[in-house]
């Protein structure tokens, strides 16, 4: 993680990309992420407690065996993935102190329903 | 259908009032180059994009094509960062002039842009939010049938009538504004509108690793307003609210200001 920087002059957009495109590499580590597995089926989510390291970014892949599309959704930290069936997508979660964050199907709000636990 | 309701209502109001801020906004301004028509075609070719978008994620397997995608809608999302910024900018020096140039019969090649730019910004606002609508609807056709699905379709054309209505209130307001504070106001939303389209942008960018978060997060607001909520989805979606903004986030966004404080400065400079 790069260490905290003090307060960037508003008008550094260009030199903050610019950064951003040098860092990058050093961050691309893909391998290093841990990535966690979510199958939608039936308008659930199978598992539906997901145990992942707090403080540390995760890769969550979510395949969809429903029949229809699937939207997962957390509300904190907020993060939405459209998933259409038979189909499987990744998205990338910041670092979650300890606690539980609960997730949802937003398309099967009734019985898609799970939760993260960091720890 | 208090789902299907919640939903529609949701997609749609944004759009919705993306496109009645247009309406209002070329209405007070009165005059033919940037016209009513210009929204239509746009709001149009957002329906068109909208189903795009949906047959795009529905049909998408393997990576390869989830990439493509993702970067497509991201894209999109930098490109009307971009065009409102532009339009209200160019409002702003032009709009002063404008009645003069008429009348002296002044034709501007570049004037032709901004209806250029309505249209694309009305098929943006109704692509985004159609595709999930368009999702939605398809997948309870698909898993629901008979009396559930009449019921979850009835749920979703309730849910458009309110979007409608919530527009048409927020709306009325507007109109005892006087025309100065209106466009004033109108501005603000719109570049506030480009600001939150610039966050999400760069958080898919993120996302897709290509851009590192530098530290998140920065703060955390939730206790306060959580993003994930209606009120806190509305200041997300109008004005790139985060309650836990990572580094990058938060330097793209006061960056974004500083550069429109600069390039209206540079403006108000030369029109001096």
């Amino acid at each position: 993680m790069i260490p905290a920087s003090p307060m960037i002059p508003a008008t550094a957009l260009a030199a903050a990309f610019a950064f951003g495109a040098l860092a990058a590499p050093a961050v691309a580590r893909a391998d290093e992420m841990p990535t966690f597995e979510v199958v939608a089926e039936n308008g659930r989510f199978m598992p539906e407690t997901i145990e992942v390291p707090a403080n540390t970014r995760f890769r969550l892949q979510l395949t969809n065996r429903n029949a229809g599309p699937e939207e997962f959704e957390t509300s904190a930290p907020f993060k939405e993935l459209v998933v259409g069936p038979g189909v499987t997508r990744s998205t990338i979660f910041p670092p979650l102190k300890p606690g539980t964050y609960p997730f949802f199907g937003e398309f099967h709000h009734d019985t898609a329903k799970g939760r993260f636990v960091a720890k | 259908m208090g789902n299907a309701f919640f939903i529609v209502w949701r997609e749609s109001v944004e759009a919705i009032l993306i496109i009645s801020i247009l309406l209002a906004w070329i209405r007070t301004r009165g005059d033919t180059r940037i016209g009513v028509h210009h929204l239509w075609v746009g709001v149009a070719g957002g329906l068109a994009l909208a189903g795009f978008l949906a047959l795009a994620m529905l049909g998408m397997h393997g990576w390869l094509a989830a990439g493509a995608l993702e970067m497509f809608q991201t894209a999109i999302m930098f490109v009307a960062a971009g065009l409102i910024t532009h339009m209200v900018l160019w409002m702003r020096t032009h709009g002063r002039h404008l009645k003069r140039e008429l009348e002296s019969g002044l034709s501007n090649a570049a004037q032709s842009a901004g209806g250029a730019s309505v249209a694309m910004l009305a098929a943006i606002a109704v692509g985004r939010e159609g595709a999930e609508t368009v999702l939605f609807l398809y997948g309870l056709a698909m898993e629901q049938s008979g009396d559930t699905l009449a019921r979850l379709f009835a749920g979703a054309g309730i849910g458009f009538v309110l979007a409608l209505a919530t527009a048409w209130v927020i709306l009325s307001g507007a109109r005892w504004l006087p025309s100065r504070l209106f466009f004033r106001t109108s501005e603000i939303v719109l570049l506030l509108l480009a600001a939150a389209l610039l966050v999400s942008g760069v958080e898919r960018l993120i996302d897709m690793e290509w851009l590192p978060p530098l530290m998140e997060p920065v703060w955390d607001s939730s206790a306060l307003l959580d993003d994930g909520s209606t009120a806190g989805g509305i200041a997300a979606a109008f004005a790139g609210y985060r309650a836990q903004p990572s580094l990058m986030v938060l330097i793209a966004w006061l960056g974004y200001w500083g550069v429109v404080t600069l390039l209206g400065r540079l403006q108000r400079r030369s029109a001096a």
